[in-house]
């Protein structure tokens, strides 16, 4: 045993210095990633609360262009079955030899057809080549206009879900890094305990400080990478 | 001459004058760090405001456009109807097509205004062109439609981004007064140069946190 080191007060401050400066490189690094992250977690944020806004206004616009159209595809049903009706009663009256009935219900049958024709002309669903039935007997493609009336909005959604993940993954290692500046917070005052103590103590306050910062070191790196 | 204890405690002096320059330097980097932050932080507020102001304008005008469709969905297949009955050689049907075109046309067709009874709003296949009625209530609701929530985010941004390039300066700003602490704690021959080290780190600290400041100020078009 040499006495002149145990007896040196010196002895390790270099160190606990070296260590210091290491701690607040590291310190350092970890503040501007904390504020890039965080930088990056707003944005993300504001983001997804914009799309949010834009999706409801979308689902507003379909909301009314699918009602309208639909109700368009409706009087257009209405007037056609009406004529329909109209015209088979007048031949029932036509039949029955009532010829004033069958006059006045096939007039009637004209209106009908007459307005079943404007409501078509004005209806997507019938005239759209997209929707449009194939025959007389068939029903419009509705759930094919739905999709494409509402294609936009998915998109909208799928953008606000993926930006509200990106906020939360941000969000996350935001939080992270301020724990591993809180570790390496812990890390400074081993280290000025350590400037403080006997030497011997010094040098196990420093082997503390030193376990200390590797774990704020590899933590950092974790978030870093992942 | 002064002796070499007179010279250390004449550089003690120096460093802790430098060293409560740097602090203040440093306190003040980070709080304007922090500002540029909250200015960001403001912007993207304002601009969310604008976002849910603009889209409740919006919303209200594709209700009115499609409503206003749907009046003139109705006039125009009623007047089709009244058409063919006005045609009709019988004339009891005539006197109701007249007794209709005077009574109750004129209020179907107050309601269908403008979509109903403006060609311009019919497209090239016949449809009414709600679009372009929405386009022409937007301009006359330009007060919210005009609203630009993009260009409160593009600020945002800006001031992040001189946030970003803020914190290396500080950190910088900061790491220097480590070296300056140190240089107090020293004896005299390292003293000087981790003294010189620390001033050298301050420098570029500086330098570069002031030139941040210049270079988004004129980015931004002369606002801090």
């Amino acid at each position: 045993m040499n006495p002149s080191r145990n007896s040196n007060p010196e002895r390790g401050k270099t160190l606990v210095l070296l260590l210091t400066l290491l701690n607040m490189v590291l310190v350092a690094t970890i503040s501007a990633l904390q504020v890039d992250v965080t930088v990056r977690s707003n944005q993300a944020n504001r983001d997804s609360q914009y799309y949010a806004i834009q999706v409801t206004g979308s689902l507003v616009q379909t909301g009314a262009q699918s009602e309208f159209d639909l109700n368009t595809y409706s009087k257009w049903l209405a007037d056609t079955q009406q004529s329909l009706v109209a015209g088979y009663s007048a031949l029932q009256r036509h039949s029955a030899n009532d010829q004033a009935g069958y006059e006045r219900l096939t007039f009637e049958s004209l209106i009908y057809q007459a307005q079943a024709e404007q409501a078509k002309t004005l209806s997507v669903l019938l005239t759209d080549p997209a929707y449009a039935p194939a025959s007389d007997q068939a029903s419009p493609n509705v759930s094919a206009y739905y999709s494409d009336i509402n294609a936009d909005s998915v998109a909208l959604v799928q953008k606000q879900n993926d930006a509200s993940d990106a906020y939360h993954r941000w969000n996350n290692k935001s939080d992270s890094y301020v724990a591993v500046l809180t570790v390496l917070a812990i890390a400074f005052f081993l280290l000025g305990v350590a400037q403080m103590s006997q030497p011997n103590i010094r040098l196990l306050f420093s082997a503390f400080a030193t376990g200390v910062i590797s774990i704020g070191f590899i933590w950092a790196l974790i978030i870093l990478i992942f | 001459m002064d002796n070499p204890q007179g010279k250390s405690d004449r550089l003690a002096i120096w460093i802790a004058v430098l060293t409560a320059l740097v602090s203040l330097t440093t306190a003040l980097a980070a709080w304007r760090t922090a500002a540029l932050g909250s200015t960001a932080g403001d912007l993207i507020y304002q601009g969310m405001l604008n976002a849910v102001k603009k889209q409740a304008g919006a919303n209200e005008d594709w209700r009115q456009a499609y409503q206003e469709a749907g009046y003139a969905r109705d006039y125009l297949v009623f007047l089709n109807g009244l058409l063919v009955r006005e045609n009709s050689t019988d004339p009891a049907t005539q006197e109701q097509a007249a007794q209709l075109r005077t009574y109750l046309l004129p209020g179907m067709k107050s309601l269908a205004t403008s979509l109903g009874t403006n060609p311009s709003y019919y497209t090239t296949g016949g449809l009414l062109n709600v679009q372009k009625r929405f386009n022409d209530l937007e301009k006359q609701s330009s007060d919210l439609s005009s609203l630009d929530p993009q260009a409160f985010f593009s600020q945002s941004d800006n001031y992040y981004t001189e946030q970003r390039w803020l914190v290396v300066g500080t950190i910088l700003i900061a790491v220097s007064l480590f070296w300056l602490g140190l240089s107090q704690l020293s004896h005299l021959r390292p003293r000087v140069l981790i003294l010189v080290l620390g001033i050298i780190v301050y420098g570029v600290g500086l330098v570069w946190c002031l030139g941040v400041e210049v270079i988004f100020f004129f980015l931004r078009g002369g606002v801090l």
